[in-house]
């Protein structure tokens, strides 16, 4: 009885001791008011719930996230893809008053990691100067990475810019422009996005850090610039990309195979061109060089030398400087026959991969059969192991995943898995069954969940009959009795709808 | 599914005690399910770490006198080093246990003299330490017999008698050399498990195993554990303290007596296998599917590896109802000698040239089918070798080797393609494409392949144009080539273009660089003469 009085008691001083302390530093805000006034920050408060891909039918428990947004003209407030991604509710919070707003996700772009919020309330930015875009930080720049105190104070750390690359994103769909800072960041709330400024212009957002050698990476000003441009056209269209890959020409033994005749010549030997793409319907093939991209000659490493940073990979001429629709020249040598061909570049959307890299803010695709359950393989789904699913996921579907544009060329398909079997009265002696990837049911190939649920409804003498590629190689269930266990699954394992194919 | 079932938890063999001056630690599992070998435990080291516990000792007394059965081995081995293949490889000492059956020989275990070059025996109460010779290595079941040539050896030697399976909660004793002093210890525990286990010397092979309570350490490898005077088993592998404690494993007399038989004509023929995976037919409407009466009975077959005896006589959808007479119910078991036992332990049984009888069911129709049984190559890809020299091409510095675990493990490699291809080397039939899967596994820097780092990991496809199959094939290609060699690797990436008079400009400097002396070597011969005589015998 005694303790639990007695840390009553201390709880209660501790919270004083907090609001004193608040009420003190409160008092001080109004003389750096017209100050903070400049300041184009606004915190961000999300909510959220991430899909269950083990339970495909439920969303996880709620989490929420604060950070702050960088405030640009028209209203609008910048932060990262990642902030907001399977959002159910943002909110915007001004940093000086604390007032608060609900706010919506106007334009969203996860593969670039960037996303435009607005708030409900029009009148809400109102006295805030928006950020402008500085859009030519270069190497040895120093840029200040902007923080919020809790009062509502700024707290701005200065630091170097030390490289300017192309880099994969946390998404890892192609490779965008990444500035590399040197920057000693301290640790404040949960700040997921933090503006990163020069001479009070917003140069970059941050992309990741890591608090061990005090590396930041961020998304530079040329990618917001775009994103925004992109943004204010009717239909958001994407970062654009061509669909070929390629491998250096340094190797002269490689290069006289190739046909490439001059020692010092550059262009990079062309790897794949996969089906489908902008380089394919342009005519690109294997073995070519390509030597020159948007009339920007490339070196043996796939370089070119831009105006502004000196040289960088030509993959920058397409994502930063081109967009979906834009035709681009790329010169070739064909054993050792110049040429050019012109490429309409696209945006590779998430949905036209076999195995697709990102699924967020929509809910999985599933299929439960009598304790069956089927889904559609997706980097989404292997990342539910954990940030070492490289490793720990199964490793056959890591395979399928990583070669799936070797493995699958026709693309136009899904690979559906029998990802985990609930015991049921059907699934009796499959229980241990998991991660196979399905061939056919009751006869019919399997492309899609579509396919399964189609197939699904034409069992062959009462038993639906599955097919794997891995052992066991098929299994059946009786059809009638998938049916009249329904509901009683349903209700055991708490399964509100038994799929879902939109 | 015999073959593909995995070990989750990390075993590891009482291997031979090392010495210091080899004591590169083992490598770290490549696969969870890999097994793990105890780090060196150094005899005369003095700082030994854990101080042992006076225990009073009362001398055991009814298996007999041991003293005059058992004996303590010491084998010097080469193991193999596939990272330079061309190199003998690094020595090794251990220590282990071995013990007089009839006929002048020794039992222990595999692999207490796998590699050796140079083994001894010596035993209690004589001064003198004897050299002895291996006859007959079984490494898939981690078995072997040694001899010792000297006359006089055996004269006051009682060989032992086997037993049979011990009945559970009897209780067994363990004799041996391990850890914590250097004459023999014995330790006691009772018979725990009789079942299946993975034989991790091999670490592909899986046959009965019998656990057992009593403290087994390294040393004790290669030991009896006896019942009522008679060999019940021989000690040879368990758990790592931090995974499990008091589990410990033998080699029961089944086993045993099989392996003595087998080398009975003089030579070891290792255990034939069906070479199928099946999955049991617990589920009701699978069996009325599959026209099966309801009566807990037969397995059924997922696949038939095409390089196995079954292939052609088997096919997937079969069920298989009994095996030589003897019913095999649904979860796979079946009765042997009053015993439940997978039905494997029927082929177990067996030798290479042998038949077993199967009824099965297809496409609802009864049938028998026979079949002649051997053991299906491509298993040994997956397993440890012995006594062998690793093949391996090497080619203006680069080092191509054929896929197996030893290479794997050397390398450490992580590379999702190769694992993929070990993994699903039989199960995905990739060793009728790829009998020998090789990888470009290391390359010697110089400046004709200055630029071809890139390719290393990859998988060869083909040569000029021409499919490459096998290590010779590879070593055909490159000798009959012309200027130039374009290799291509399985997957995207560029070919590897090499120049043909360059590289033979190269061949002495490579060599002489990197003290290489021997630029292939393309059969699997026996490491030394020694293996070379036992495989004779």
């Amino acid at each position: 009885m005694t303790t639990t009085r007695h840390a009553l008691i201390t709880f209660g001083l501790v919270l004083f001791t907090v609001g004193g302390a608040l009420a003190k530093k409160e008092s001080a805000v109004p003389a750096a008011l017209s100050k903070q006034k400049q300041l184009a920050l606004v915190r961000v408060n999300v909510t959220g719930q991430s899909y269950d891909y083990f339970r495909p039918w439920q969303k996880k428990a709620p989490f929420s996230k604060r950070a702050l947004g960088a405030v640009l003209s028209k209203g609008r407030v910048l932060v990262t893809a990642d902030l907001v991604a399977n959002q159910n509710y943002v909110e915007l919070e001004r940093a000086e008053s604390g007032e608060k707003t609900a706010a919506t996700v106007e334009v969203i772009d996860y593969e670039a990691n960037l996303a435009l919020l607005q708030p409900a309330e029009k009148t809400f930015l109102d006295g805030i100067t928006p950020l402008e875009i500085a859009p030519d930080t270069v190497v040895g720049d120093r840029l200040a990475a902007w923080q919020l105190e809790p009062t509502g104070a700024l707290l701005a750390t200065e630091g170097l810019v030390t490289t300017v690359q192309m880099m994969s994103y946390p998404i890892d769909v192609g490779q965008f422009l990444t500035y590399r800072i040197s920057i000693p960041l301290q640790y404040r709330e949960n700040s997921y996005t933090v503006p990163l400024v020069k001479k009070n212009k917003l140069a970059g957002l941050l992309l990741r850090y890591d608090s061990r050698s005090q590396l930041v990476d961020a998304i530079p000003a040329p990618v917001i610039m775009h994103f925004l441009k992109d943004a204010e056209s009717q239909n958001y269209r994407g970062f654009p990309s061509a669909g070929f890959s390629f491998s250096p020409t340094r190797d002269p033994a490689l290069r006289e195979f190739a046909g490439e005749k001059g020692k010092n010549a550059g262009g990079v030997y062309v790897t794949t061109v996969e089906p489908g793409t902008p380089a394919m319907k342009a005519g690109l093939q294997v073995g070519d060089i390509v030597t020159a991209v948007a009339n920007n000659e490339i070196d043996q490493n796939g370089n070119y030398v831009d105006p502004l940073y000196g040289k960088i990979e030509f993959t920058n001429l397409l994502t930063a400087h081109a967009y979906a629709g834009d035709i681009v020249p790329l010169r070739i040598q064909r054993s050792g026959n110049p040429m050019q061909l012109n490429v309409t570049l696209e945006h590779r959307d998430a949905k036209d991969y076999v195995s697709p890299p990102y699924n967020l803010d929509q809910p999985p695709r599933y299929y439960v059969l009598g304790g069956l359950i089927f889904q559609e393989l997706s980097r989404q789904y292997l990342k539910e192991w954990g940030p070492n699913w490289q490793r720990e996921a199964p490793q056959r579907l890591v395979y399928l995943d990583h070669f799936q544009s070797e493995l699958f060329p026709d693309r136009n398909r899904r690979v559906v898995i029998l990802s985990q079997v609930l015991p049921a009265n059907s699934t009796i002696g499959y229980d241990e069954l998991a991660y196979l990837t399905v061939t056919k049911v009751n006869g019919k190939e399997i492309k899609s969940l579509d396919d399964l649920a189609e197939a699904v409804k034409h069992p062959i003498e009462g038993f639906i009959k599955v097919e794997t590629e891995e052992d066991p190689k098929q299994i059946e269930l009786d059809a009638a009795q998938v049916g009249a266990e329904a509901q009683d699954l349903q209700e055991n394992y708490g399964i509100s709808a038994l799929h879902r194919l939109n | 599914m015999k073959r593909i079932l995995v070990l989750i938890y990390a075993t590891f063999l009482f291997g031979p005690v090392l010495d210091a001056q080899e004591s590169t630690p083992a490598p770290p599992p490549m696969e969870p399910q890999a097994p793990e070998r105890p780090g060196p435990w150094r005899s005369t080291s003095p700082a030994q770490a854990a101080v042992p516990v006076p225990v009073p000792i009362a001398p055991p007394k009814p298996n007999g006198p041991i003293q005059k059965s058992l004996v303590r081995i010491t084998a010097t081995s080469v193991e193999p080093d596939y990272k330079a293949p061309w190199n003998a490889g690094g020595l090794e000492r251990g220590v282990g246990a071995g013990f007089v059956i009839s006929g002048n020989r020794i039992m222990t275990n595999a692999h207490v003299v796998a590699n050796s070059r140079y083994v001894t025996v010596e035993r209690d109460g004589d001064p003198n330490k004897y050299p002895a010779k291996v006859q007959f290595i079984a490494n898939d079941c981690d078995l072997a017999v040694i001899t010792v040539p000297a006359p006089d050896f055996f004269k006051n030697m009682l060989p032992l008698q086997f037993g049979g399976i011990p009945t559970l909660e009897s209780t067994v004793s363990a004799y041996g050399y391990p850890i914590g002093g250097e004459r023999m210890s014995v330790t006691t525990g009772i018979v725990s498990r009789v079942d299946f286990q993975l034989y991790t010397h091999s670490s592909v092979d899986q046959h009965l195993a019998i656990q057992i309570s009593a403290q087994i350490n390294p040393g004790n490898s290669g030991g009896p554990v006896m019942q009522d005077a008679k060999v019940v088993g021989v000690a040879f592998q368990g758990y790592s303290g931090d995974v499990a404690q008091g589990v410990a494993y033998m080699i029961p007399t089944p086993v045993i007596k099989r392996f003595l038989q087998d080398i009975g004509n003089g030579h070891y023929d290792e255990y034939p296998d069906l070479a199928i995976t099946y999955a049991k037919l617990q589920n009701p409407a699978q069996r009325r599917f599959l026209g099966l009466k309801d009566d807990d009975r037969g397995v059924v077959v997922s696949s038939v590896v095409a390089a196995g005896p079954s292939n052609g006589i088997l096919y997937p959808g079969d069920v298989l109802l009994a095996i030589d007479g003897h019913p095999i119910a649904s979860d796979a078991n079946v009765e042997l000698d009053g015993e439940h036992a997978q039905f494997e332990e029927v082929v177990e049984r067996k030798f290479k040239g042998d038949s077993v009888k199967l009824d099965v069911l297809r496409n609802k129709q009864p049938t028998t089918v026979s079949i002649k049984l051997y053991k299906p190559w491509p298993y040994s890809v997956q397993g440890h070798s012995y006594d062998v020299r690793p093949r391996y091409v090497l080619y203006g510095g680069l080092l191509f080797q054929p896929l197996n675990l030893d290479m794997l493990e050397a390398y450490r490699t992580a590379d999702l393609r190769v694992r993929h291809f070990f993994e699903y080397f039989v199960l995905d039939q990739l060793y009728v494409q790829h009998p020998d899967v090789i990888v470009l596994t290391n390359i010697l820097p110089d400046p004709i392949n200055t630029y071809l780092a890139p390719y290393r990991g990859g998988i060869v496809d083909e040569i000029n144009g021409k499919k490459i199959r096998t290590l010779d094939e590879l070593a055909k290609a490159f000798t009959d080539s012309q200027d130039r060699l374009v290799i291509r690797m399985i997957g995207d990436g560029p070919p590897l273009v090499l120049d043909r008079k360059q590289v033979e400009a190269a061949r002495e400097r490579i060599m002489t660089r990197y003290n290489v002396l021997k630029e292939q070597n393309l059969e699997e011969q026996p490491a030394s003469k020694a293996a070379e005589q036992a495989n004779k015998t």
